[in-house]
């Protein structure tokens, strides 16, 4: 079973989030994420984002939601993948991940919306198994194999918690 | 350790001693006998008829074997421990009524709650959230007896519900949080270390209050108000724990009887009828959750929103069917309807607030020894209730400062040809869409051209200005204008006046002066009847939109070409009827490189006014007014700094409002340093 080691916060270690069972599987340049369909709310057409000045570049702005606002990130920008244009495939994917104060909603910006996947214990892997310290994997709880292709299984709560409720407007201040 | 003090304690003991024999079959109970022998003894000491007699009842009862009381041990058991509950029962009503002189427990238990009534709602609201924190800090007190945050935090907790008990007439609540009070102080001082007995008559002490709060809060709906009696045994418990004989004020046994007397039977029932006109209000009340509340009222401002897209639909407009349009307009009534209810769910009037000033007038003028008489109007006036909390601050500050600076003395005023007592006017109005609050004495007034000379000589103005009156009367909300100096020079009526503005523009509203001198002095407050809501100015800058709150707004033109010129090449200044203002460029302030203008268009210039100085603020368009409901940007970006959330525009999409206040102190903070 995989170990985790990067990650920090009672949040993520309850999170459960490589436990095995279903997952929302993403494209974003080229390389394949799951994340579990359980932290996932909902999933939208790009719509108009509306850019919030004086917050960092990952940010692309806030949408309505229902009568919510709701902040919106470019995961491409986040991970550092080469950009891609958005075209009619590109979707927000509204992911509700556990933060410091709770779980709270936050649309993502990915390249197109694959399937909802069944991943068994047995078809994921830990970085550290494979990687021998060549990759630094941060936000990433590990791969799975499928159907003899790699997905990677995305930590959504760490990639947002280190511009966490510790204000990401401040962080620009 | 006072008698009092003693006499429980052995009364207690003999509750110990009772129960210790409950599940057992002892021989018999004459420890418990003895014991009550002693305090027979005891209370005859203190003449205290009726305790001596129940605690010999007691005595003789428990040397009555089982058998020979004729039934079972169990049934003795019972019988013993009524007697001892009568024998504390008898014993505290006692003491009390020795210790406040008051014959009749009937009397001992009512209240002096006549003119209060209507703050009763907020007392028990407010003495809750100060009793909330009392706990916690006591709890938090007791893990680190050697801190001393805890100690000031619980002080003033007590000293906060002293304050309010005394407004509301609820003199057992006062009595009790002033002997805490006395308690905290003097751990404050170092002469009492904080121990567990400290705290546990702390913690025994805020849950008598909030027993009592809870009393108030039933008796509320229209029952009568049947408050726990006088804590006569925590109160001597207290005092004996702090060394202190009861101090002259606390107690306060001889206004306690002053005061019930002084109220004739007339003015009782004349006080009735009055009183039961809002308890019938609230008979048909629910407790809601505040943030329920804020959601609801959320909610319908997006149906609002919604409601008139559809109206407008293009599409639905280019259809002509009478009864579509009939009941398009039905939906439009009936949805302005609902708003109008559910912002009118988190208004309250602003009477009780009124009504503590008050005792503010009455206090200050007793204490400066000048005579004023507080008017008010239009209490039943309605605003938000977060407005009203927060209002409370500024209106005494403006009180104080109209009673210590504004009114003349009773001398000075009869020299003067006016009445000896000064007259003070509260008053509420709505205007536009907004309240209006009137803070006006009839005292001397405001010299126009000491203000002007002082400004001048704090360098404040320069000395060749030409100011008009207004703009004069303005200088007094400049910081650092008011010193105490200033007071007793001037005819004095800066102390503070910038604080009080800046809380009032923390409110989104606005403060205006008028003065004549040698008639007095009126400040107006002029404040939205909601914090949920704002009207917002929708400009536009390259491609985004932006909302700034219009109240800043003060004009907005084009400006001639020309007008905008540069000092230095970098600082942009505009030419406004012969003053130059200086001109900040949005984009240029919410670091939007890439939206800067481009257009071919003169931008428009916007006037804003913060803090009594002007900027001009330059926008591509100004694309229109419209009320918006503030949200939040969500937790996950929190508070990012210039700006003070978003909004769902008309056409759905969001809009984000811009805190010029932090927008434009960053930019001078910047140029400064």
């Amino acid at each position: 079973m995989v170990t985790l080691t990067e990650r920090s916060g009672p949040a993520s270690a309850s999170s459960g989030a490589t436990a095995p069972g279903k997952f929302l599987t993403f494209c974003l340049g080229g390389e394949d994420f799951a994340v579990p369909v359980s932290k996932i709310k909902e999933i939208i057409g790009l719509q108009e984002v509306t850019p919030v000045p004086q917050t960092p570049d990952f940010v692309r702005g806030v949408i309505n939601l229902r009568g919510k606002v709701v902040p919106v990130i470019d995961l491409r920008r986040k991970l550092s993948i080469p950009g891609a244009a958005d075209n009619e495939r590109t979707c927000v994917v509204v992911m509700q991940p556990e933060g410091r104060q709770g779980t709270y909603s936050i649309g993502v910006v990915v390249d197109a919306v694959s399937e909802v996947l069944q991943i068994q214990g047995s078809e994921m892997e830990d970085t550290n198994s494979f990687s021998h310290g060549l990759i630094r994997a941060t936000y990433i709880h590990g791969v799975a194999k499928i159907r003899g292709k790699v997905k990677i299984l995305l930590d959504i709560d760490s990639v947002l918690s280190d511009s966490d409720q510790a204000n990401v407007g401040e962080l620009m201040a | 350790m006072s008698q009092e003090a003693e006499l429980l304690r052995a009364i207690d003991s003999i509750v110990v001693e009772l129960l210790a024999r409950r599940d057992r079959d002892p021989e018999d109970f004459s420890p418990v006998s003895g014991l009550a022998h002693q305090a027979a003894g005891r209370a005859r000491e203190m003449r205290l008829a009726r305790t001596e007699a129940q605690a010999d009842a007691l005595a003789v009862l428990a040397r009555q074997q089982p058998d020979s009381f004729g039934q079972s041990l169990g049934n003795l058991y019972q019988a013993l421990e009524q007697s001892v509950n009568e024998l504390q029962l008898t014993a505290e009503t006692e003491i009390e009524q020795r210790l406040t002189g008051i014959e009749t427990p009937e009397a001992a238990a009512r209240e002096d709650l006549d003119a209060a009534a209507g703050m009763l709602p907020d007392f028990v609201s407010e003495a809750r959230e100060h009793l909330e924190v009392i706990e916690l800090q006591l709890l938090a007190l007791e893990e680190a007896p050697r801190e001393r945050e805890p100690v000031h935090a619980i002080f003033r907790g007590f000293h906060t519900i002293k304050g309010l008990a005394g407004i509301c007439g609820l003199e057992s609540a006062r009595e009790l949080a002033h002997t805490v009070e006395t308690l905290l102080d003097r751990v404050r001082g170092g002469t009492l270390a904080v121990t567990p007995n400290l705290i546990e008559l702390a913690l025994e002490g805020s849950d008598y209050l909030r027993g009592l709060v809870d009393a108030v809060e039933e008796s509320l709906p229209g029952g009568t108000l049947a408050l726990p009696r006088r804590p006569a045994a925590l109160l001597t418990r207290l005092q004996a724990f702090s060394g202190d004989e009861p101090d002259e004020d606390s107690p306060a046994a001889s206004t306690r009887v002053a005061e019930p007397a002084a109220e004739t039977p007339a003015e009782a029932s004349e006080a009735a009828p009055e009183s039961a006109a809002p308890r019938q209000q609230g008979a048909a009340s629910v407790k809601v959750d505040t943030a329920k509340l804020d959601q609801l009222v959320d909610m319908v401002g997006e149906l609002v929103i919604s409601q008139t897209l559809v109206r407008l639909d293009p599409a639905l407009q280019a259809v002509s069917e009478p009864r579509l349009a009939r009941n398009v307009a039905q939906l439009a009534r009936i949805t302005s309807e609902l708003q109008k209810t559910a912002m009118s769910l988190r208004v309250v009037p602003i009477g009780p607030a009124f009504q503590r000033m008050a005792r503010l007038v009455r206090d200050l003028t007793l204490k400066c020894g000048k005579q004023a008489r507080l008017e008010m109007e239009g209490e039943d006036a309605e605003l938000d209730r977060t407005i009203v909390e927060r209002l409370m601050d500024p209106l005494m500050h403006m009180i104080r400062n109209a009673i210590d600076h504004g009114l003349e003395t009773v001398e000075e005023r009869v020299a003067a040809g006016k009445s000896p007592a000064g007259r003070l006017l509260l008053k509420a109005f709505h205007q536009s869409g907004h309240i209006v609050i009137e803070v006006s004495d009839d005292g001397r007034g405001i010299n126009h051209q000491k203000i002007l000379n002082r400004a001048i000589s704090r360098g404040l103005v320069a000395s060749d200005s030409q100011l008009t009156t207004a703009e004069i009367l303005d200088l007094i909300f400049l910081p650092g204008f008011s010193t105490a100096e200033a007071v007793t020079d001037i005819s004095g009526r800066g102390v503070g006046m910038d604080v009080v503005r800046k809380q009032i523009h923390a409110l989104r509203g606005r403060v205006e002066i008028r003065s004549v001198e040698g008639q007095g002095t009126t400040f107006l407050l002029r404040l939205p009847l909601t914090l949920a809501i704002i009207e917002g100015l929708v400009v536009r800058v390259g491609q985004e939109r932006y909302i700034m709150p219009l109240y800043a707004v003060h004009e907005i033109f084009r400006p001639d070409q020309g007008a905008l010129s540069t000092i230095e090449g970098r600082h942009e200044v505009a030419l406004v009827r012969d003053s130059v203002v200086p001109v900040l460029r949005l984009a240029r302030l919410l670091k939007r490189r890439n939206s800067e203008s481009h257009d071919d268009a003169l931008p428009v210039l916007i006037m804003v006014e913060l803090q009594s100085k002007r900027y001009g603020l330059v926008v591509d368009e100004v694309c229109g007014k419209q009320e918006v409901v503030i949200k939040s940007l969500g937790t996950w970006l929190g508070h990012v700094p210039g700006l003070s959330g978003g909004a769902i525009l008309g056409d759905g999409s969001v809009g984000i409002i811009v805190d010029l206040e932090s927008l434009i102190g960053a930019e001078v903070h910047a140029a400064t340093h």
